[in-house]
């Protein structure tokens, strides 16, 4: 069976905490990773260093204010990169600016996704993003490592 | 005592003002010139300290040393000209009127010294007109400074208002994003506990939390109500033609279920069009509509909306049945998070209002309440009539067809 990998890029541990808690409430097996700043992000995802090993994710959730290099950079080097731009991006963060909705779909957001500030709403984006991107939406097939 | 001094001393100091003699800088070769000049300029009652010079070489010293009220300046000099004293003035940044003194003029020149930037140019033969001419350079050149003084004060303005619109709109972003965030922490964790810990907390315990979670999820409704009244008016604000109409039917369907729960019956005449930003009014007729239903009284809400032109505007009601509002209380409902009932009774922050009174009077209009508690209210507002223009095309057409 499919068992989807999925990095969370997000510089708040209570966030990362709560978001994987959430992820491990359904039945859906998978595989979440989790780095604090835009550098990790990258370096998980080109396989640097430490990073060696990691599998490709399926799916990124991604905070756009981070430490280092920030989410928009991040979103931007990952879409202007030819191995790693079909990989679904979606931006999961606090931000309500129209600003910040615009620019994230302008750099190549697959999706964006304000962080709702109320438990069981959170629990439901969090579903709804599973459910839409493994349940529903096909996914680009993966290379083989 | 003290008073009477100060005015006596500001009497002083007037004429002080008064008497200060007139400094003037005579660019002239003739002596006897020189002289004529003075005495008329003493005849025209100003009391007089002058200095003569016939170089360009003197001429820049003394610009530079002195402080001058006015160059008068003959035109044909030896060595040089007066033009050429207007063009160091102005090289130099010195607003000094010069006003040139000279004889016979072609009238081609004298126009032409003009343009450039003389004040104006007297005749010798006619020295009689200096001292108006004179008066009246001066009285330009202090129009001029006002002015100067006004424009830099508007544009320091503008750049004030420039900084502190960016303020705002970061104070905006932080209040979007950086306040949210340890909210949501607190808000959405003690939920996290509540469920980890169900019925393992006493009924005591429960309350608190659900207090905890409450009030976070106040604070969170409350920046995103200052958002919104702080965007009114900084996003999209353009004015186009809207069929009031098609707005009251947006907001009817906006309201559908509040609508249905409780009953209201609802009734219009028909509106205008207005200029207005059309999702600015839908708001306004949204919140009054919010308002009409939601403040009831014990009978079914009856809403009447209808408008009539007044001399330049459109007056706007809605009227209801609902609780009314007491009339020492009528102008404070249009104020921020003001509210005259607990959330228990009515839920709601006290932003509606206010936002409508921000929307109306970006439009030019106003809003306002008639009202009698207990017996319903009719929130009334205006926008401008504006005419439609169909004389300009009229014009057009016919200065198409003439050319």
């Amino acid at each position: 069976m499919f068992k989807p990998e999925i990095l969370l890029v997000d510089d708040n541990p209570a966030d990362l905490d709560l978001t994987s808690e959430v992820l491990a409430r359904n039945e859906r097996p998978k595989r979440v990773s989790s780095v604090m700043n835009g550098v990790e992000a990258l370096g998980f995802l080109r396989h640097e260093g430490k990073y060696a090993d990691t599998p490709d994710p399926d799916l990124i959730l991604l905070d756009l204010n981070l430490p280092r290099k920030d989410g928009r950079a991040v979103l931007a080097e990952v879409k202007a990169d030819p191995l790693l731009r079909r990989t679904p991006i979606v931006v999961f963060s606090t931000s309500q600016a129209e600003f910040d909705i615009m620019q994230s779909y302008n750099l190549g957001a697959n999706s964006y996704v304000t962080k709702p500030g109320d438990l069981p709403e959170f629990v439901q984006a969090v579903e709804s993003i599973e459910n839409f991107w493994f349940g529903c939406a096909r996914l680009p097939r993966k290379e083989e490592q | 005592m003290i008073a009477g001094e100060l005015i006596v001393e500001a009497e002083a100091q007037k004429l002080h003002a008064k008497g200060e003699k007139l400094s003037v800088l005579m660019v002239e070769d003739s002596v006897a010139d020189t002289e004529l000049i003075r005495r008329e300029l003493e005849h025209g009652g100003f009391d007089l300290s002058s200095e003569v010079v016939q170089t360009a070489e003197e001429f820049a010293r003394q610009v530079h040393s002195n402080s001058f009220h006015v160059v008068l300046a003959d035109f044909n000099l030896p060595q040089w000209n007066g033009m050429e004293a207007l063009e160091l003035l102005r090289r130099e940044g010195l607003d000094i009127p010069l006003i040139l003194v000279s004889g016979a003029l072609p009238d081609i020149t004298a126009v032409d010294c003009i343009k450039q930037g003389a004040a104006d140019y007297v005749l010798k033969d006619r020295l009689a007109r200096l001292p108006s001419a004179i008066r009246s350079a001066l009285q330009e050149k202090q129009l001029r400074e006002e002015r100067k003084r006004a424009e830099h004060e508007l544009a320091q303005k503008v750049e004030e208002l420039a900084r502190s619109n960016r303020e705002l709109e970061h104070f905006a972003y932080v209040a979007s994003h950086d306040l949210q965030e340890p909210l949501r922490m607190v808000a959405t964790y003690t939920q996290l506990l509540a469920e980890r810990y169900r019925g393992k907390l006493d009924a005591q315990a429960e309350k608190y939390i659900h207090y905890a979670v409450d009030g976070a999820k106040r604070m969170q409704t409350l920046i995103q109500d200052l958002l919104a009244f702080s965007r009114v008016g900084r996003q999209d604000t353009t004015f186009a033609p809207v069929d009031c109409n098609l707005i009251l039917h947006q907001a009817l369907e906006s309201l559908q279920l509040a609508i249905r729960e409780s009953g209201a019956v609802l009734t219009y005449a028909r509106l205008p069009e207005v200029m207005a930003n059309s999702s600015q009014l839908l708001q306004v007729f949204s919140n009054l509509l919010a308002n009409a239903i939601k403040f009831r009284g014990s009978d079914k809400p009856n809403i009447h909306i209808s408008a009539e032109r007044q001399a330049g505007e459109f007056a706007f009601s809605v009227r209801d049945n609902g609780i009314g509002i007491a009339s020492e209380n009528a102008q404070d409902v249009f104020v921020i998070f003001r509210r005259l009932h607990t959330r228990t009774e009515y839920p709601g922050n006290g932003i509606g209002l206010a936002i409508c009174r921000k929307i109306v009077e970006q439009h030019g209009g106003k809003i306002w309440v008639t009202s009698r508690e207990g017996r319903g209210s009719t929130f009334t507002f205006t926008l401008p009539v504006t005419e439609p223009v169909p004389a300009a095309q009229e014009k057009f057409k016919q200065e198409y067809v003439q050319a």
